[in-house]
């Protein structure tokens, strides 16, 4: 059974389509890579998938239990349980600037897990370390660069032992410098056999890291495969031409 | 002029600023609150509740201070029918107004504040699983407060100056002793000693605001 299932998933905004008859499915430990030119739909797709965005039609089953079926949301109890399962790193990172980089990271296992200081108080470090952050905990936001505050907000979503990750272009705001070590840690993660799903310009890691990628225009899937099939040789004129605009830029 | 002399005006007068000083007390504590809740109101999903809301700022903030003091404590009294129950005592009246009428403009304060804040703080922590109220407390709210605190200081100054207007409703308050002891005494002196005063108390709050937004400083 599939980790995440996706099926024919439809969304418009106004008479605007923006997904189109999405299907696909996630195993565990796999990392996808999503690619498309921007306006393709897919950081829609991703944020649908933890109901930041609601969906029109079409389901979303995760680890066998429904979010959505046939466009009906199950109830607030269930979507709630299903979205514990799943962290999400956004593009503009969206830390809390008044707290500090480890308070960051506490605030939840305190408040929605209930858990004891003992506990998320040495996660919280090993996680920072993990990153290589550890120095920073007590700083706050404003103080990191931006390649910094990915980090942390990566160390955050994990915080929460998430079984998958969702990244929504986590280094589009990062200038290469940065977008490097964002990258070196996203790799360790998928060499630890995290599950990810990731949204990204970055034909390299898609390439090199990712088991999956699927090439989406328009709100479709136009092509969908492994990193040899989609990015060294796609079939799809849509395809080549993406590629042939991102790998010369 | 003799130090006993300038304790016989002083004195009065820091009489009178006690009660400028509960009057200001007591509306700013309520009426930062009370605009919130207001805020919230109008934000609500519930369109009655909104519409009563947004009304409710818009005839406070619409109207002069002055008419809503006067309305308060000479006004209700005079309401046909339920006129009688609303005798209250003048300190009383006044303070009400001041309340309703600051607690508009902090609700239009923090409305300011909240439209600042910037949605991906919403969204990561619904994606964390923080409950609305979580959030709104423990992420929303801090933020708020930090980006509405200087506007908030600089209607708590205008307050201070405002509570001059119990003058009108006859309601002895600082101004009130010093305009007394002019005319008493014919001497200009008690008009300064009012200004040092009310300077004074706008100091005190400008040292605590500026405390403050240092101290919640995060950018």
């Amino acid at each position: 059974m599939s980790f995440i299932e996706v099926r024919n998933l439809q969304k418009s905004f106004g008479p605007l389509e923006v997904l189109k008859d999405i299907s696909f499915d996630v195993q565990k430990n796999d990392v996808m890579a999503i690619i498309g030119p921007s306006g393709s739909g897919k950081s829609t797709m991703l944020r649908s998938l933890i109901k930041l965005e609601q969906v029109g039609g079409g389901s979303i089953i995760v680890d066998g239990d429904y979010l959505v079926k046939d466009g009906i949301y199950t109830n607030p109890t269930d979507s709630k349980m299903i979205n514990s399962k799943m962290g999400m790193v956004f593009q503009q990172f969206n830390l809390f600037p008044h707290l500090t980089v480890k308070q960051n990271l506490e605030l939840a296992p305190k408040l929605v897990k209930k858990e004891k200081t003992e506990d998320y108080g040495h996660r919280s470090i090993e996680l920072l370390e993990k990153v290589g952050l550890a120095s920073k905990a007590n700083e706050l936001p404003s103080r990191l660069s931006g390649g910094q505050k990915q980090r942390v907000a990566i160390a955050r979503a994990l915080m929460m032992n998430p079984d998958i990750l969702l990244f929504d272009e986590p280094t589009s705001a990062l200038d290469p410098q940065l977008t490097k070590e964002v990258l070196e840690v996203m790799k360790n993660l998928a060499e630890e056999h995290m599950t990810m799903i990731v949204v990204t310009h970055e034909m390299e890691f898609a390439s090199n890291v990712a088991n999956h990628v699927i090439f989406m225009d328009d709100g479709k899937i136009v092509e969908a495969g492994t990193p040899d099939e989609v990015i060294k040789s796609p079939k799809e004129l849509r395809t080549k031409r993406f590629l042939n605009y991102e790998l010369n830029k | 002029m003799s130090y006993e002399y300038f304790m016989s005006m002083l004195i009065p007068m820091l009489e009178g600023a006690k009660a400028t000083v509960l009057l200001f007390v007591i509306a700013i504590v309520l009426s930062i609150p009370l605009g919130f809740l207001l805020t919230l109101a109008v934000r609500s999903s519930i369109k009655p509740i909104s519409y009563l809301a947004q009304t409710f700022i818009y005839v406070m903030r619409g109207t002069p201070l002055l008419l809503q003091l006067l309305f308060f404590v000479f006004g209700l009294p005079l309401l046909p029918v339920i006129g009688e129950y609303l005798v209250l005592d003048r300190f009383v009246a006044a303070t009400l107004a001041f309340i309703l009428n600051y607690s508009a403009y902090f609700a239009e304060i923090f409305r300011g504040g909240l439209i600042s804040i910037d949605k991906g703080q919403y969204e990561a922590a619904q994606v964390l699983g923080l409950s609305k109220w979580q959030t709104t407390v423990r992420v929303i709210l801090p933020q708020m407060f930090r980006v509405t605190l200087p506007p908030i200081a600089n209607e708590s100054v205008s307050l201070v100056k405002d509570t001059a207007l119990l003058y009108a409703v006859a309601v002895p308050e600082l101004l009130h002793y010093a305009q007394t002891v002019v005319n008493r005494d014919f001497t200009i002196i008690p008009f300064f000693i009012a200004a040092g005063i009310y300077l004074l108390i706008a100091f005190g709050l400008t040292v605590v605001f500026k405390y403050l937004e240092r101290k919640l400083q995060y950018e």
